[in-house]
């Protein structure tokens, strides 16, 4: 069921795995054989129940890890061949990447901007449209620690995309949050998408993944069960709700 | 390696650093303004208790002596620090603490009796009181004195010089000025005091960078960032560095001032001089340097197989003792810096500090002691540079824990190396 890569978009998995030993278990395949690409301007959801290798697939394109086989590219950079130009050309946000808790809004923007390579002269200009534009003006100086957590997650993706990466990843980005932040957290992906970036984002939400995602990967024990539109999911399983279709993906038919 | 990046990397490092209470407290206020405190303190206690020890009277018996020595008892009796007293049972008057001292004349055995009134003297105390040990030490002040007139007068009588009547006299003359005598206090005290400040200083740092990240889930972001993780690496040990270097030498310099200002005091009339010779400062400031380095390596490694800032504390602690031991090493002032000790990590730049201080140099150890630390450093940052190339590590699959680590570590290079997480 795993949609075939064709190799020009800006995302493109191919057979991507990733084992790990175990010290118990012996050895665990957390990720096993993906393959997938994301399009231009399009949020591209991963959706899979807690382990089912959403986040170490995340992690490898990330370049945090490295993959046991298989291979990424990321506007053009290999995964393993050019890890530093993957980390240029996107950015990543997770519930666990937090923040310098002792910058101010304005130092952290600057600081991620500067260290992902954005050039220097034009980091101040950078960081000026990008306070202004998720309302951080009134608190742009004050240090993170003291900011809500609604203002914390405005900085968190303020910095994410302080070096304007045309493609961003989103690992469960509103576990924790409340409804009211998730949503701030939703209408800014919606937005990155109208900017024209290529989104992947990571979910167990079904809500979620049906209110944001173009299109739907399906994770099951590390392995793509479907990938489509939820129209074309929908089509494939003649189920309505996502809910259903992903426990026909998961279970097997009743 | 990219030096705009670490740049970028150590400012954000130190913007941070201060700005945390913790770590301006242990890396600056501490060693500024606490430990110099403190000896003031400890100082001023002792040389209260010294005060009020002196204006205790040693209580001295003169069991026996001759008419031709009436004038010593009555020296004694001059003396404001010695009530001359009397006791029916002076030997068990000792034992008891009633009386420091007692005083008998004996009558010189088979000796010349070139000069008249040749008698000995005979001192009993218990060594094992403070109070009679110091009776002693008094006494024998006010005894040296009259001999010296006893035998200049009978000499004279003689007519004869004094060194043809004592036969075997022995004299002291005390070379070193004042200068000397402080840098050899500073000697003993200052490179302990430096080498404890430089790992202090490191701690707070070396915990926050590596486990409190972790802690704070800023690790993983960092590791997303556009930059190498050898730069990350080396700013965070440059950070590290500086903080150690820091809290060290404002900790000497804190010292320094406080010695002057105060233990000078102590030297009396004769007071020591607590001053370093110009020269010695390029060393000491590049031994400091040269230690910083070892110490934020050797933390910087142990520190970031910590999860949380706790779990922190309790691998560098160990470090830390390990660290500070050798140094009794050195308390010892007859203590030399050969060959040998310049191989030992630690003690010997603390004996080079000591030479240093000391205003002399003895070139061959001091390169020793510096090829030593380079490698120690070196050999620090290779494995502190494959640490962080290894995704278990930076993944913390061994929950903190150092031998864990190295458990797998093994297991995994004996399977053909490769990279193990979970």
């Amino acid at each position: 069921m795993q949609a075939e890569p064709s190799g020009s978009a800006p995302v493109v998995v191919c057979n991507l795995t990733k084992t790990f030993l175990d010290e118990s278990r012996g050895v665990i395949r957390a990720v096993d054989g993906i393959s997938f690409e994301c399009r231009e301007s399009e949020v591209f959801g991963l959706l899979g129940a807690n382990g089912a290798g959403k986040t170490t697939t995340l992690r490898m394109l990330s370049t945090i890890i490295a993959p046991t086989s298989g291979t990424a590219r990321i506007l053009g950079h290999d995964i393993v061949r050019d890890p530093a130009g993957v980390r240029r050309s996107m950015g990543f946000y997770s519930a666990s990447t937090a923040l310098y808790p002792r910058l101010t809004a304005r130092e952290t923007i600057e600081f991620f901007a500067r260290i992902n390579q954005y050039p220097e002269n034009k980091v101040q200009e950078r960081v000026d449209a990008l306070i202004v534009r998720f309302g951080m003006t009134e608190y742009a100086g004050v240090r993170v620690e003291k900011l809500s957590t609604g203002m914390k997650q405005k900085v968190s993706i303020a910095r994410t995309i302080a070096h304007n990466p045309l493609t961003v990843i989103f690992d469960e980005p509103t576990v924790g949050l409340d409804v009211l932040n998730a949503i701030e957290v939703q209408n800014a992906i919606q937005e990155l998408r109208s900017d024209g970036r290529t989104i992947i984002f990571s979910t167990h939400i079904m809500s979620e993944a049906e209110k944001l995602c173009d299109r739907i990967a399906i994770v099951h024990r590390g392995r793509i069960l479907a990938c489509d539109t939820l129209a074309g999911l929908r089509d494939a399983t003649g189920l309505h709700y996502l809910e259903d279709i992903f426990l026909l993906y998961v279970r097997g038919p009743a | 390696m990219n030096w705009k990046d670490i740049r970028t990397l150590y400012l954000r490092e130190l913007r941070s650093a201060l700005r945390e209470r913790g770590i301006v407290v242990y890396s600056i206020i501490i060693p500024v303004v606490l430990y110099p405190l403190l000896m003031w303190l400890v100082y001023t206690a002792f040389s209260y208790a010294n005060g009020q020890a002196a204006e205790l009277k040693s209580h001295v018996m003169v069991r026996t002596i001759p008419d031709a020595h009436q004038a010593l008892r009555r020296a004694l009796q001059e003396d404001r620090a010695i009530d001359v007293d009397f006791s029916e049972t002076p030997q068990d008057d000792i034992e008891k603490g009633n009386l420091d001292l007692i005083i008998d004349f004996v009558q010189v055995q088979d000796a010349p009796t070139l000069a008249e009134g040749n008698f000995g003297i005979r001192l009993t105390y218990d060594a094992s009181r403070d109070e009679s040990a110091t009776a002693r030490a008094r006494v024998k002040r006010v005894i040296d004195r009259y001999r010296d007139r006893f035998i200049e007068r009978e000499a004279e009588k003689l007519g004869i010089s004094r060194s043809q009547l004592q036969g075997f006299r022995v004299d002291e003359i005390n070379v070193s000025s004042n200068n000397e005598m402080g840098r050899f206090v500073l000697g003993l005290l200052l490179p302990v005091m430096l080498v404890i400040m430089l790992a202090m200083g490191a701690v707070y740092p070396a915990i926050d960078t590596t486990a409190g990240e972790r802690e704070n889930g800023t690790w993983e972001t960092m590791m997303t960032s556009a930059t190498s993780r050898k730069n990350i690496l080396i700013a965070k040990y440059l950070y590290v560095t500086t903080m150690s270097f820091v809290a060290g030498c404002l900790n000497v310099m804190a010292m320094m001032f406080t010695m002057r200002s105060n233990l000078a005091l102590l030297g009396g009339p004769s007071g020591l001089s607590f001053h370093v010779p110009l020269v010695s400062i390029p060393i000491i400031v590049a031994g400091a340097a040269l230690l910083a380095l070892f110490i934020a390596a050797g933390m910087l490694i142990l520190a970031s197989f910590a999860r949380t800032f706790k779990e922190g504390q309790s691998l560098v602690s160990p470090f830390m003792i390990a660290f500070v031991l050798p140094l009794l090493f050195i308390q010892s002032p007859s203590q030399e810096f050969t060959t040998k000790v310049a191989l030992i990590p630690v003690v010997n730049v603390a004996m080079m500090f000591r030479q240093a201080i000391s205003g002399y140099f003895d070139w061959k150890p001091m390169a020793i002691t510096v090829a030593m630390e380079i490698l120690f450093v070196t050999l620090a940052l290779k494995i502190a540079t494959s640490l962080v190339e290894r995704e278990d590590f930076m993944m913390d699959s061994s929950g903190g824990a150092f031998l864990r680590f190295v458990r797998r570590f093994a297991r995994s290079e004996s399977k053909g190396g490769g990279t193990v997480a979970g």
